[in-house]
């Protein structure tokens, strides 16, 4: 693979496949030790109620190209690494906010932790890649959770989902299984759901 | 001192209470967020956030800092100051109430003003511990500012009302274009002080509003919404750009604002502080207020 080919790491749930059973959101709680108050990743229900349409997708952070919260970020904390992970120091973040009210998935999230109960720095999805600190050193562990990439290991919530809706690795490869999925089924080729152009960059 | 220690710990009640409010924003309402986002006939609020943060903002507020005072600058070496005399007779402009607001209005501007620059420019400085140490100052300095801020608009509300005068001060651009002392026609306050009052204060309000909006962030007052038509995620991208424009203007009335009473027109700085105006400012810069004076036999 050349270097413009690059992989670039995404998640993708498959709709079909997702049963709405929070797994993936409670593995990742408690890989991370997340404090109450932060989820990091939830699953959603679309169309609830609409017989025949209504599907549940795990959402977090997508890993956007472009990243909107990388563009906003009035300290340049985020930093995306040359495998499309997009993290952020939280060390220089201030939490001011402007990542949530740029990220099209809600994806950064403020634990009141500062003086006076201020928001304290974003919290959010890192594709279990850490952050800037040491690999594997305590201070890591403790801002960011496991680092479980650098150890050659699947993101908890992809590793943990029964019915492997949830898939996560080079854009190109997931997308290849995705296709094959849906060419089993005999369904044709489905446009990618909802919005989600921004996360894909399509 | 009760008062402060009220008002934070109140704001500090507040913000636990929406906190375990179900949450507005990563709580059921983030699909509708989600969907919405960038939606055909929606205000595209998210994208259009991101585009003017990401390229404007800092850019207009960079143009303000450095701007505004290259202009005074140029003024105060072409044309120069007023120089009025400091020995002359003195009138009673500002009561004890009229400077104590104003000082604490003052001292919240002058913490909020480049504790506001510094985030905008938060890379330059680091961002981190300081960084952060400025936005914490920020919100402090609201507070205060909060509490004068409809003192001070009841307390000028009056004399800040429209006259023929501002009109004529406005041709001639209050005499500030002219080295020559000439009558200018303006009652106690002139057009360009009525305009920095009424964005000071309405617009204050709003910098208070939109800010306790992005300080607060994941409330539920459903009114709120109701009368904005806006979910709770894009009230707060709203907030965002309002309080960068509507702090463009802010900002470049209060630089005007500190140029006039130190620089512009020499010592006016100390009516504020003792609470006397110079006989000859007055008669010069401020014509109609002097003549009422005068017929009233109080000069
Ligand atoms: C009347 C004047 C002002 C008031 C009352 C005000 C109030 C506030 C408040 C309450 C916040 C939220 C702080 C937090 O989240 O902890 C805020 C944030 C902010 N303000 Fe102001 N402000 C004023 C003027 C300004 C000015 C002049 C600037 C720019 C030069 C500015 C720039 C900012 C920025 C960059 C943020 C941080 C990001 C954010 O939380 O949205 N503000 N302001
Ligand atoms: S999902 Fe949100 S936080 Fe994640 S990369 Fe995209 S914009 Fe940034
Ligand atoms: S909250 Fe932190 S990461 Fe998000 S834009 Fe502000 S400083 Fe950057």
């Amino acid at each position: 693979m050349s270097v413009n080919e690059m992989a670039r790491m995404k998640f993708y749930c498959d709709d079909d496949r997702c049963i709405d059973c929070n797994g993936c959101s409670v593995a990742c709680a408690e890989a991370h030790e997340l404090p109450t108050g932060i989820t990091r990743r939830k699953v959603i229900t679309l169309n609830e109620g609409i017989e025949g349409k209504e599907v549940s997708t795990s959402v977090a952070c997508m890993h956007c190209t472009d990243a909107p919260c990388e563009q906003v970020c009035p300290v340049d904390c985020f930093y995306i690494r040359e495998d499309g992970i997009v993290l952020h120091d939280k060390k220089t973040c201030i939490g001011c906010g402007y990542c949530l009210y740029a990220c099209p998935f809600g994806a950064p999230q403020f634990p009141r932790d500062g003086a006076f109960g201020t928001k304290g720095a974003m919290d959010k999805c890192t594709m279990c890649a850490g952050g800037p600190e040491e690999t594997n050193s305590i201070e890591e562990r403790e801002l960011y959770g496991q680092n479980r990439i650098a150890e050659g290991k699947v993101p908890m919530c992809a590793a943990m989902c029964s019915t492997k809706a949830l898939l996560v690795g080079d854009a190109q490869e997931v997308s290849k299984i995705y296709r094959a999925r849906i060419a089993a089924k005999g369904k044709g080729v489905q446009s990618a759901p909802y919005g989600w152009s921004k996360a894909y960059g399509a | 001192m009760k008062k402060y220690i009220l008002l934070l710990l109140g704001s500090f009640l507040l913000a636990s209470v929406a906190y375990a409010a179900d949450s507005q924003i990563w709580g059921e309402m983030r699909v509708e967020n989600i969907l919405a986002y960038g939606k055909e006939g929606s205000l595209k609020l998210g994208s259009l956030f991101t585009m003017l943060q990401s390229n404007y903002f800092a850019k207009i507020f960079l143009a303000i800092l450095v701007g505004v005072p290259s202009v005074f600058l140029l003024h105060y070496l072409v044309i120069g100051p007023k120089v009025f005399s400091h020995d002359g007779k003195k009138i009673y402009a500002f009561n004890i109430f009229h400077r104590i607001v104003h000082q604490i209005a003052a001292i919240s501007f002058i913490v909020l003003v480049p504790t506001g620059f510094i985030m905008t420019f938060g890379s330059t400085f680091g961002g981190g511990e300081f960084v952060r140490m400025m936005k914490d100052l920020h919100g402090l300095a609201t507070v205060t500012f909060a509490i004068v801020v409809i003192p001070m608009f009841l307390m000028w509300l009056k004399n800040m009302l429209p006259t023929f005068d501002d009109i004529k001060w406005m041709m001639i651009v209050g005499g500030y274009l002219s080295k020559v002392k000439r009558p200018v026609p303006a009652g106690k306050f002139n057009a360009g002080q009525k305009a920095w009052y009424w964005f000071a204060t309405l617009g204050g309000m709003v910098m208070i509003l939109t800010g306790a909006i992005m300080y607060f962030m994941d409330f539920n007052i459903p009114m709120i919404n109701e009368v904005t038509g806006l979910s709770q995620i894009d009230l707060l991208r709203a907030s965002a750009i309002l309080h960068a424009v509507v702090g463009f203007v802010i900002v470049a009335l209060f630089f005007t604002h500190i140029y006039m009473a130190v620089f512009a027109i020499k010592g006016a700085i100390h009516s504020i502080i003792t609470g006397y105006k110079e006989e000859e400012e007055v008669k010069i810069l401020h014509s109609s207020w002097y003549k009422k004076l005068k017929k009233e036999g109080k000069v």
